[in-house]
C-alpha cells in the first residue's frame, strides 16, 4: 500500500538554555490517501509539533533539530528546499486550528482571506472568481447567506461560524491532506460536535486524508478510521478505531479512555439552520401589553 | 449613523471645548504676567495720554471677563486683532509664518513614519539577530536626547565641521520665489524652478531630521514591540501554515493589526513635534512661527500671543482627529461597531 504521508523514525529536539530537550523519540505514522487518522495523547505529548513538522514549519525554526523521514505524496519533506515546502502548504496540505476566531486575521474580511488562500493555488484568480468559489465552499459547510459572511470580519461572526469558515478555507484548494489540530476545542461542545460531523462528511466527499489531533478519545471515535496513541513523544498504540475502543492494549490508552468526558460526539440532533417551527415562539404571552 | 461619523462628531465637540479652555487659560495668563502692553508697544517716549487712550482702545481698563467677551466676539468674526509688534493683523502674521513651521513638521512626520515603521518591522522580523540589535541600540540613542540637542549636534557635524548642508534659513537668498502657499517645496515647483526646489529640500534636511529623530526611534520601538506581540497570534501561525512568504506575512498579516495600537502614540508624537519645532527653529534660524511667538511673548503683544497659541492648539487637535479617523478606518471593529446605535 502506498501512503500519502509516511513518517519514519521521527526525532525532534529543542535547543534551549539547558541544552537539548528531546520531544519526539522516533515516531512512525502513516496515512493513506483519503484516510482519516487520529493522533491522540495528553497535553504536551507532541501532537502539535508532529503536525508542524509535516507542514515543514519546524524544520525552518532555528532552535529545533528534526531528524527522520517524512514523505508526502512521494516527495521527501525533510530534504526539499524551503521554497518547495512552502509551495505545498495551503495547496496540497492545509491546517485548521483550535480557536477559529483568533486564527482568522482580524483586519481582513472573510472574502479577502479566502481570495488570498485561493491565489496560493492560482495567482491569477480575480476577485469575482474567488468570491464565486468561496460562496460554493461556504454553502458546502452549511453557512446561510454566504454573500454576507464574505463581506464580514471574523469578529462579526460566531465562533461556530468562524470554525466552518476555517474548514471551508482549508478545503477550498482541494488539498490531499488536512491537518486538524484540536479543531474547535475552544467552542461549545455541541457546536464542536456539529462542525466535526460536517467536516467528516466533507472530507469523505472530497476524498481528503486527515490527520486529526485530539486529546479526547470520545471525539475521535466518530471521526477516525485509525488511531495512533502518543505518549511523551512515543507512539504507544495504534490500530483501527473500533479495535482500540474494544480492546485497548496499552495502560495509557485505557487511562485516556477513562478520562473521556461522557458528553461525546452526538450532542445535539442535526437541526436545519432555518425552519419555520424553529423560529416560532414556544411560549405565548396572552393579555399583556404588547 | 455611521460610527466613523459619530467618532468625528464627538472629537469635534471635544476639540471645541479644549479650544475654549486653552483660550481662557492663555488669555488669563497673558494678562497676569507683569508689564503694561500699551506702554511696551508705544515705547519709552510715549506720554501718559497716549498710553491711556491705547489702553481704552484695547479695553485694558475693563474687567478681564469683559475683555474675554470682546476677544471671543472678534474671533467669531475671524478677527484675531492687530499685532502691536508688527502693526499688522495677527491673521496676516500667522499666515506668513505658519507655513514654514508646518513644512518642517510635515517633513519630520514623513521621516518618522517612513523610517520608523520599516525599521520596527525589520527588527521584529529578525528578532534576536543583528538587525534587531542594531535597530534597538540605534533607536535607544535617538530617543534618549531631545530634538534641540540633536539639532545642535547635527548642525555642528554636518553644517559646520562637514559643510554638507546649510547652517540656517529655508532658501538661498539668490532665489526669488513667488509666494503662493508659503510651503517653499511647493512654491518652487509651482514657479517651475527646480534648482530652487532642490535648494529648499537641502535646507530642510538637517532641521527635519533633528526634529524627527526621537520620533523615528519611538515609532520603530513601538512597531517592533507590537509586531512581536502580533507574531505570537494564532492568525500568523495560520498564515504560515498556508504557506505565505515571510515578507508577505510581515507586511500584510502582521503589520496591519500591530499598526492600530501604535498609531495613537505615533499621532501624539507627531503633534508633539509642533512644540519641539520651536526649539529646532531657533537653532536653525528657521523663519517659522517660533520666532514670531517668542518675539510677541517678550513684547506682551496680547493679540499675537492668543493667535499663536490658538493656531498651535488647533493644529494639535486637527492632527489628533486625523489620527483617530485613520485608526477607525484601519480597525474594522471600530468602523463596523454600529450595532449598539442606529
Ligand atoms: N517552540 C518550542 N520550543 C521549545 N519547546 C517546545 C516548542 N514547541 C513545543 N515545545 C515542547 O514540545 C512538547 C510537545 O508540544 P506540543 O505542542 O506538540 O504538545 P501537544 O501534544 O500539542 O499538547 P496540547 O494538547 O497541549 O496542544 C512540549 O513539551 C512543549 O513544551
Ligand atoms: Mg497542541
Amino acid at each position: 500500500m502506498t501512503h500519502l504521508l509516511d513518517i519514519r523514525d521521527l526525532h525532534l529536539a529543542f535547543k534551549g538554555l539547558s541544552g537539548l530537550t528531546e520531544v519526539l523519540h522516533g515516531i512512525d505514522l502513516s496515512i493513506a490517501a483519503g484516510e482519516r487518522v487520529a493522533l491522540v495523547g495528553e497535553s504536551g505529548s507532541g501532537k502539535s509539533v508532529t503536525a508542524r513538522i509535516v507542514l515543514g514549519l519546524l524544520q525552518e525554526m532555528r532552535n529545533a533539530r528534526v531528524t527522520g523521514r517524512v514523505a508526502f505524496d512521494g516527495a521527501d519533506v525533510m530534504t526539499m528546499a524551503q521554497k518547495d515546502r512552502a509551495a505545498l502548504r495551503g495547496t496540497e496540505m492545509s491546517m485548521i486550528f483550535q480557536d477559529p476566531t483568533s486564527s482568522l486575521n482580524p483586519t481582513f474580511t472573510i472574502g479577502n482571506q479566502f481570495a488570498e488562500v485561493m491565489r496560493r493555488r492560482d495567482p491569477k484568480l480575480d476577485q469575482a472568481a474567488c468570491d464565486a468559489r468561496a460562496t460554493e465552499m461556504l454553502t458546502e459547510v452549511s453557512i446561510p447567506d454566504p454573500g454576507r459572511v464574505l463581506a464580514n470580519y471574523p469578529f462579526q461572526l460566531s465562533g461556530g461560524m468562524n470554525q466552518r469558515v476555517m474548514i471551508a478555507m482549508a478545503l477550498v484548494n482541494n488539498p490531499k491532506l488536512l491537518l486538524a489540530d484540536e479543531p474547535g476545542t475552544a467552542l461549545d461542545v455541541s457546536v464542536q460536535a456539529q462542525t466535526l460531523r460536517l467536516m467528516h462528511d466533507l472530507v469523505e466527499k472530497h476524498h481528503t486524508a486527515v490527520l486529526f489531533i485530539s486529546h479526547n478519545l470520545g471525539v475521535v471515535r466518530e471521526f477516525a478510521d485509525r488511531v495512533y496513541v502518543i505518549y511523551r513523544g512515543r507512539i504507544v498504540e495504534t490500530g483501527p478505531t473500533d479495535a482500540i475502543f474494544h480492546s485497548p492494549g496499552h495502560a495509557y490508552t485505557r487511562a485516556l479512555m477513562d478520562a473521556v468526558p461522557r458528553i461525546t460526539g452526538a450532542g445535539l440532533p442535526a437541526v436545519p439552520e432555518v425552519s419555520d417551527d424553529f423560529l416560532a415562539p414556544m411560549v405565548r404571552h396572552d393579555g399583556g401589553a404588547s | 449613523m455611521s460610527s466613523v461619523f459619530r467618532i468625528l462628531l464627538r472629537r469635534l465637540a471635544i476639540s471645541v471645548i479644549v479650544l475654549i479652555g486653552v483660550s481662557m487659560l492663555i488669555f488669563a495668563i497673558a494678562r497676569i504676567i507683569p508689564g503694561d502692553p500699551a506702554r511696551i508697544a508705544l515705547g519709552p517716549n510715549a506720554n501718559a495720554d497716549q498710553i491711556a487712550s491705547l489702553r481704552t482702545e484695547m479695553h485694558l481698563d475693563e474687567p478681564i471677563i469683559a475683555q474675554y467677551g470682546y476677544f471671543v466676539a472678534d474671533v467669531m468674526r475671524g478677527n484675531l486683532g492687530q499685532s502691536l509688534y508688527t502693526n499688522r493683523p495677527v491673521t496676516v502674521d500667522i499666515a506668513e509664518f505658519l507655513p514654514a513651521t508646518l513644512e518642517l513638521v510635515i517633513f519630520a512626520g514623513i521621516l518618522m513614519v517612513g523610517l520608523g515603521l520599516p525599521l520596527g518591522i525589520l527588527a521584529a522580523r529578525h528578532r534576536g539577530r543583528w538587525p534587531d540589535h542594531l535597530v534597538r541600540v540605534g533607536t535607544l540613542l535617538t530617543v534618549s536626547a531631545p530634538s534641540f540637542v540633536w539639532a545642535v549636534i547635527l548642525m555642528l557635524l554636518f553644517a559646520f565641521y562637514l559643510p554638507l548642508f546649510p547652517v540656517a534659513g529655508r532658501l538661498t537668498d539668490s532665489y526669488e520665489i513667488a509666494r503662493v502657499t508659503g510651503f517653499l517645496t511647493v512654491d518652487t515647483l509651482l514657479a517651475g524652478n527646480f534648482s530652487a526646489f532642490v535648494d529648499a529640500l537641502h535646507h530642510l534636511v538637517l532641521p527635519s531630521i533633528a526634529l524627527a529623530l526621537s520620533g523615528i526611534g519611538q515609532a520603530a520601538r513601538l512597531t517592533r514591540a507590537n509586531m512581536i506581540e502580533t507574531y505570537d497570534k494564532p492568525y500568523i501561525e495560520m498564515a504560515q501554515a498556508f504557506g505565505f512568504y515571510p515578507t508577505r506575512i510581515a507586511r500584510r498579516y502582521a503589520f496591519k493589526p500591530s499598526l492600530i495600537p501604535s498609531l495613537t502614540i505615533i499621532g501624539l508624537d507627531f503633534a508633539a513635534m509642533l512644540g519641539n519645532a520651536f526649539l529646532v527653529e531657533a537653532v536653525f534660524a528657521w523663519p517659522g512661527l517660533s520666532r514670531y511667538g517668542v518675539a510677541v511673548i517678550l513684547r506682551k503683544d496680547l493679540n499675537a500671543i492668543m493667535g499663536t497659541v490658538l493656531v498651535i492648539a488647533l493644529t494639535f487637535l486637527v492632527v489628533n482627529i486625523l489620527v483617530d479617523l485613520l485608526i477607525a478606518f484601519l480597525n474594522p471593529r471600530i468602523r463596523h461597531s454600529t450595532r449598539a446605535s442606529s
